[in-house]
């Protein structure tokens, strides 16, 4: 190979070796539907279950005035979808430690953030398609979606940086733990996390602890936004809010996969 | 021209234990450069530290010219690696991991696909090129793993036990691979093995490591003529065992053997046998086998170590982690 090409192949190498290692993370998930069908299925089940249960719930007075439960759940549905289905990017980087490919990857020159990049832009991948498949899905169940594609396109831009965020959070305990079970061990926390939240109940309806715990917890910002899209339309504030409140805890947990990434890398001469 | 690897006093302590406690190598242009010891020996951690995976506790070392803390960006560049285990990612086709591996070496796709189907076709993968690499037998994955490590056409390949747990037809496959490499393209090998075979067939120069230190360097020849008298090995009963040592006493030096067994360095070599015949019969013991064996490379583990190598092996495929366990 000629110098010339040598030097140019040089200066766009970070980007292609993160391009490279993105598509590597997507055709992952696509070679393994197992990794991600049961991220799809569980949430289903639980919005299925939830929302015959409690439908009579929403005649409750301050329920927000949604037709139905189906539609005041939508934006938990997808947001358990993505806890579920992020963590991947996790429990796949403490699989490549675990058998070498990291090694590979970084006794070559490689850009060692693109390392990070590969595996977060899988997250996104897969949690802006788990969005647009769950509406997909709950469309035919009588879920209504105010706001129509615009509303979408905020849902699926917010389940894309929650991926970065919750995967980055997985990626992060990988990097520190290089194990496959501790990544797979957070995942009840990050449950907790949803749970006291108001994600599956308004919080007007809550009481005490619970209420106050809800209210300081970012996940109900970004939930009720969601939810006032889905039931007043498109809304400039609303939209800004929710991806806001994901991309801060893209910005916290990809902050902490990068300190990781360096720890880790801390035996390797840079 | 350096030296393609040279180390001084390279050192490695994990907490208390020191894994690599002073290695000196010059390894020579074009040369395959053996590295062979037991599991345990710091073989790994040593590579390791050269293909710039982990830094030296004490110690300096330069692969292709550059230093392997201070360069180590230009170290990667120069440096084909295939580690212990062949990790490669099960879920992706040969092709796929071969423009991956391009990629990551800064190597443009028209030159990068060209070079994997070569790459392929040289190393008899090109009918498996489309087959995820989880359908792949084990030789086949190391196989696979010469060809990624071959990529970006380094100056210096580095192959971590190459062979372990691959069947006999399979590593004398990879054999061959690795001269044909060093002889068509004058690439500077440097591999690490438990099995004396492969260090006594592809070597020029090997090193032996024990406990983390080289204790017998250079030419495999040369090293089994320094030995000396060819081994005469005896299997006794347990109870003749002492008496055997004592009827062989004026023979020669005993060396290590295994359980049941006693081996004696045979002054005087072949001519001698028939008076070590007469001698363990006037003593009245019974043999069960007896051989003679011109030195080998277990000789010359044996005489530096007092252990022997051969038979201490883990059973194949025990892989283990480096360096870290110890030994």
């Amino acid at each position: 190979m000629t110098t010339v090409a040598l030097l140019r192949a040089h200066r766009r190498q970070p980007l292609l070796q993160a391009l490279v290692l993105s598509r590597r993370s997507v055709v992952a998930l696509l070679r393994q539907p197992t990794v991600w069908i049961p991220s799809m299925f569980f949430p289903l089940f639980f919005t299925a279950l939830n929302s015959a249960a409690f439908q009579r719930a929403t005649n409750l007075p301050g329920f927000p005035p949604f037709d139905s439960f189906l539609d005041f759940l939508v934006p938990a549905t997808i947001l358990q979808g993505v806890i579920f289905g992020a963590i991947s990017a996790g429990t796949e980087m403490a699989t490549d430690i675990e058998n070498g490919f990291f090694d590979r990857l970084i006794s070559s020159p490689v850009s060692r953030i693109s390392i990070l990049v590969g595996r977060l832009a899988g997250a996104a991948a897969l949690g802006g398609a788990q969005a647009v498949l769950f509406v997909l899905i709950l469309l035919p169940f009588g879920a209504s979606i105010g706001g129509g594609a615009v509303t979408v396109a905020v849902l699926v831009a917010t389940a894309m940086l929650l991926g970065v965020g919750i995967g980055g959070f997985g990626v992060a305990l990988a990097l520190r733990t290089g194990s496959a079970e501790a990544v797979q061990g957070s995942f009840p926390l990050l449950f907790v996390t949803l749970f006291l939240s108001s994600a599956f109940f308004p919080r007007g309806l809550m009481t005490g602890w619970y209420q106050t715990v809800a209210g300081v917890n970012p996940v109900s910002w970004m939930i009720e936004a969601q939810r006032r899209l889905l039931l007043e339309g498109f809304a400039a504030t609303d939209a800004a809010v929710a991806v806001a409140v994901a991309a801060g805890i893209g910005v916290v947990s990809v902050g902490a996969s990068l300190l990781a990434l360096r720890r880790r890398l801390a035996e390797a001469p840079a | 021209m350096t030296a393609p690897i040279e180390a001084e006093g390279l050192v490695r302590r994990f907490g208390d234990l020191v894994a690599v406690d002073g290695v000196d190598l010059e390894v020579q242009p074009a040369e395959v450069f053996g590295f062979l010891g037991p599991n345990g020996a710091g073989k790994s951690t040593t590579v390791r530290m050269l293909t710039t995976l982990l830094k030296p506790t004490a110690g300096r070392a330069r692969v292709a010219g550059f230093d392997v803390v201070r360069e180590a960006g230009r170290v990667r560049r120069a440096i084909g690696v295939a580690l212990q285990d062949a990790a490669i990612d099960p879920l992706m086709t040969g092709t796929e991991l071969l423009r991956l591996q391009a990629v990551l070496h800064g190597i443009p796709r028209r030159h990068a696909d060209r070079r994997g189907a070569e790459l392929l076709e040289r190393v008899g993968l090109t009918a498996a090129a489309d087959r995820r690499v989880g359908t792949y037998s084990g030789g086949m994955r190391r196989r696979l793993d010469l060809a990624l490590s071959l990529v970006h056409e380094p100056e210096v390949l580095f192959l971590d036990e190459p062979t372990t747990g691959l069947d006999p037809m399979s590593r004398v496959a990879l054999w061959e691979e690795v001269r044909a490499l060093n002889q068509e393209r004058g690439t500077t090998v440097l591999l690490t093995t438990q099995y004396l075979e492969e260090a006594d067939q592809l070597a020029g120069r090997i090193a032996i490591i024990d406990y983390g230190r080289i204790v017998r360097q250079g030419e495999p020849r040369a090293l089994k003529s320094e030995v000396g008298a060819p081994t005469l090995l005896l299997a006794v009963d347990e109870a003749h065992h002492a008496a055997a040592v004592a009827a062989l006493a004026g023979f020669g030096e005993e060396r290590p053997a295994g359980p049941g067994e006693v081996a004696i360095g045979l002054e005087g070599g072949a001519a001698r046998v028939p008076d070590a015949v007469r001698a363990l019969d006037a003593a009245g013991i019974s043999v069960n086998h007896m051989e003679l064996n011109q030195p080998s490379l277990d000789d010359v583990f044996a005489e530096a170590t007092g252990r022997r190598l051969e038979g201490a092996e883990e059973p194949a495929g025990g892989g283990g982690t480096p360096a870290a366990t110890g030994g």
